[in-house]
């Protein structure tokens, strides 16, 4: 018999992956054309007064190496390839949250020409979070809320918002 | 006063032989309208006598139904500003002169120029694109006063891949891409240094990832919904943006900022340089593998973004200026908890002082690394901390005081050196005249109220406005045209300025040098996601940023 059709087998491999993806969640940090405000709270996260280290997370370099993608600005028409690439070159399962109000919906640079809009219309997104830019307590929150979505065993919410709209009514 | 009449009158002598029509719109300012014949000459009259800097070179589009097109060439020195005024027939007739081999600067200038309004510089060695993207068609320019969303429908890029497909060039010498995601810049760019085994031999740069087109949608909002359009072009240096463009846009309306106001816009624009200068600290202590002393500085800045935040309300867009004045107000718990922040701050960057300049593996990383001369500083146009780490007094909180500069006059802090070490210890003294500053400004507070009316439409008239940016001059031209949306806002950030600095002396340092030349240079941090590529005759390599790091700290054990 094949262990990975083993069904006790199966769940304690599912828990452990779990558990083990939920405490060592990298991050890779993509500015796809921000003012830079987000950038620097995220970057205050990991600073010793919020340290979002404690969650194990980790700012990561490398998209191949990384979890989740982190995602602040609008989209600009020189940025939205490279975002794209990006999200293509990392691991699965991985996760997208989205960082302050103009990735969100354009915000103040709505109607720019080169601005090409919200993140979630170019790649699946898991976590927004709103603000201009959102202090570090939303960002530590933002990040709480996918561990915590995770950690019930659901989805990502991606997903799950996809699944939803395939679904037959 | 005497100076700067002074100062106009040798640059209207200067240019005598070329003058067509000289105006003074403002008693700093003289503008004289020159041809297109006589630009180079004008240009290196104005250049050989070392009357200023070229500081700014703005594009206009004065319509189809003027069908001219203006091109205006700032000269800055001290608080006088002179400015030679080019009219030429809008399409693609519009053709000058590069002057990128008189004042190297310009270069950036031009092709922000030939990008955005059409103009055709002959002579020009590079014509990729800078700011636009690489799928946008050719012969259409967002700033031109026809310009329609609908124009710039999507065509194939003009290069397919980022990533040189063979790295090899030919021998030994092999391309590095680094970026676009860049840690040490405002904006995300794309360089590409072209090495020969360890030694970067040429650098290439490209930049436009974050290009949003705040200046076009600038001309169809209202004066005031644009004081938060500018306070978004940089989160960093985010009240000196608000800053900039309120006191271009009094000057035109011809209100006068109460005293008190002047003081706590001040006093934010000093906190506000107290937080990125930390920031800078960390960030280059960071690409020099010293994150012990990056994590002890950003612990440090968060005293100052409390402060920010008890008087302004928030952490980094702080909404501080309103046209006409401040929105807050600075009361005397305030006073007393910023001098508190401010005794624990001077305490830490004296400590950091110490740091940067005994540690000897941070000493390793930056003494006499990415040298400038004072010559070059002035060649390369440089500004900010960049230029007096050289020798070079290009402060225009010094060299033309504005609002309470006048009165509370700062110090000028400089350094000779020019290398990666005297820049860290410019921004970190500077930081100390900042806290005095800030001191004798809260001792000091005029009384009074915080704002004057505004009309809602100001009156018709065009006006520079200068500020002292954390990163050096920051230049704002401001139009209008008598209604209720500036009829062109052209902004020009300090750091496009210093970017040239970065390319020039990259070449012929190690690949290990090029994080800390970035981060020296002009650093705001943008993004960790970057990939480099370093091709080797075994094959190609794809190096992290990090990767690239931690070679350059194991480079220099």
């Amino acid at each position: 018999m094949n262990i990975d059709h083993d069904p006790l087998w199966v769940k304690v491999a599912k828990k452990v992956r779990t558990w083990a993806r939920l405490n060592s969640l990298w991050a890779v940090h993509f500015n796809s054309g921000s003012c830079n405000g987000c950038d620097i709270e995220i970057l205050a996260t990991l600073t010793p007064r919020y340290d979002v280290e404690r969650f194990g997370i980790k700012l990561e370099g490398s998209p191949r190496h990384a979890d989740v993608l982190i995602v602040t600005g609008p989209v600009t028409r020189q940025a939205r390839e490279r975002l794209i690439r990006t999200y293509e070159q990392m691991p699965e399962p991985k996760f997208v949250i989205s960082v302050g109000s103009c990735s969100i919906s354009g915000g103040v640079f709505e109607g720019c020409y080169n601005v090409g809009g919200a993140v979630d219309e170019v790649i699946p997104v898991d976590v927004f979070i709103p603000g201009c830019p959102p202090r570090p307590e939303a960002i530590v929150d933002g990040i709480i809320q996918l561990i915590t979505h995770l950690e019930k065993g659901n989805p990502p919410p991606s997903q799950s918002k996809q699944a939803a709209e395939k679904a037959p009514a | 006063m005497k100076n700067i009449e002074q100062d106009l009158k040798k640059a209207e002598e200067l240019l005598t032989g070329w003058n067509r029509e000289a105006s003074h719109p403002e008693t700093n300012r003289l503008d004289i309208v020159v041809t297109v014949d006589d630009l180079r000459p004008a240009v290196t009259a104005l250049h050989d006598a070392k009357w200023g800097y070229l500081s700014a070179i703005t594009g206009l589009d004065l319509g189809v139904e003027a069908g001219q097109m203006e091109a205006l060439y700032h000269f800055c020195n001290g608080p006088a500003i002179t400015t030679l005024r080019i009219r030429q027939p809008r399409g693609d007739v519009s053709r000058l002169p590069t002057i990128e081999d008189i004042i190297p600067p310009a270069t950036f200038f031009e092709r922000e120029m030939h990008e955005m309004l059409g103009f055709h510089f002959t002579g020009a060695r590079s014509s990729d694109r800078l700011f636009i993207s690489d799928d946008w068609p050719e012969g259409v320019y967002p700033m031109r006063a026809d310009f329609k969303v609908e124009q710039a429908q999507a065509v194939e890029d003009r290069r397919a891949d980022e990533m040189p497909e063979e790295g090899v060039i030919g021998g030994n010498t092999f391309v590095v891409p680094i970026g676009p995601q860049h840690p040490a810049l405002k904006e995300p760019g794309h360089f590409e240094f072209t090495v020969d085994g360890e030694v970067v031999t040429a650098a290439r740069m490209r930049l436009g990832y974050a290009h949003r087109g705040i200046e076009k949608a600038a001309e169809s909002r209202n004066w005031i919904q644009n004081l938060y359009l500018f306070e978004r072009v940089c989160g960093i240096c985010s009240h000196v943006h608000t800053m900039a463009y309120a006191m271009g846009v009094e000057k035109l309306a011809q209100v006068e900022v109460p005293m008190r106001a002047q003081a706590i816009r001040q006093i934010v624009a000093g906190l506000e340089r107290l937080h990125s200068h930390l920031l800078w600290l960390g960030v280059a202590a960071h690409e020099a593998g010293f994150d012990t002393l990056f994590m002890y500085s950003w612990r440090d800045r968060e005293t100052v973004m409390n402060l920010l935040e008890q008087v302004t309300g928030n952490r980094v867009n702080y909404s501080a200026n309103v046209l006409g004045g401040v929105k807050c107000d600075i009361g005397l718990e305030q006073a007393r908890l910023i001098k508190e922040g401010l005794n624990f701050l001077e305490t830490r960057i004296r400590h950091y002082l110490e740091v940067v300049t005994t540690d000897a593996m941070f000493l390793n990383r930056t003494r006499n690394v990415g040298t400038i001369t004072y010559d070059e500083a002035e060649r390369f146009g440089l500004l900010g901390p960049t230029a007096r780490a050289s020798g070079l007094v290009r402060d225009v909180r010094i060299e033309a005081p504005y609002g309470a500069y006048s009165q509370f006059p700062i110090s000028a802090v400089t350094e000779t050196n020019g290398d990666l070490e005297a820049r860290c210890v410019v921004r970190l003294n500077e930081l100390l005249v900042s806290c005095f500053a800030i001191r004798t400004l809260l001792d000091n507070l005029p009384d009074g109220p915080l704002t004057t009316r505004m009309p809602r439409k100001i009156p018709a008239g065009e006006t520079i406005s200068r500020v002292e940016a954390p990163r050096g001059e920051l230049f704002y031209y401001i139009k209008s045209a008598g209604g209720e949306t500036p009829a062109r806002v052209h902004v020009r950030t300090p750091s496009l300025c210093n970017w040239v600095s970065v390319l020039e002396k990259a070449v012929g340092r190690q690949l290990a040098d090029v994080p800390m030349l970035i981060a020296g240079m002009d650093p705001c941090f943008s993004c960790n996601d970057r990939l480099v590529t370093v091709a080797q005759p075994a094959g190609r390599r794809t190096w992290s940023w990090k990767e690239l790091r931690e070679y350059g700290i194991e480079y220099y054990k």
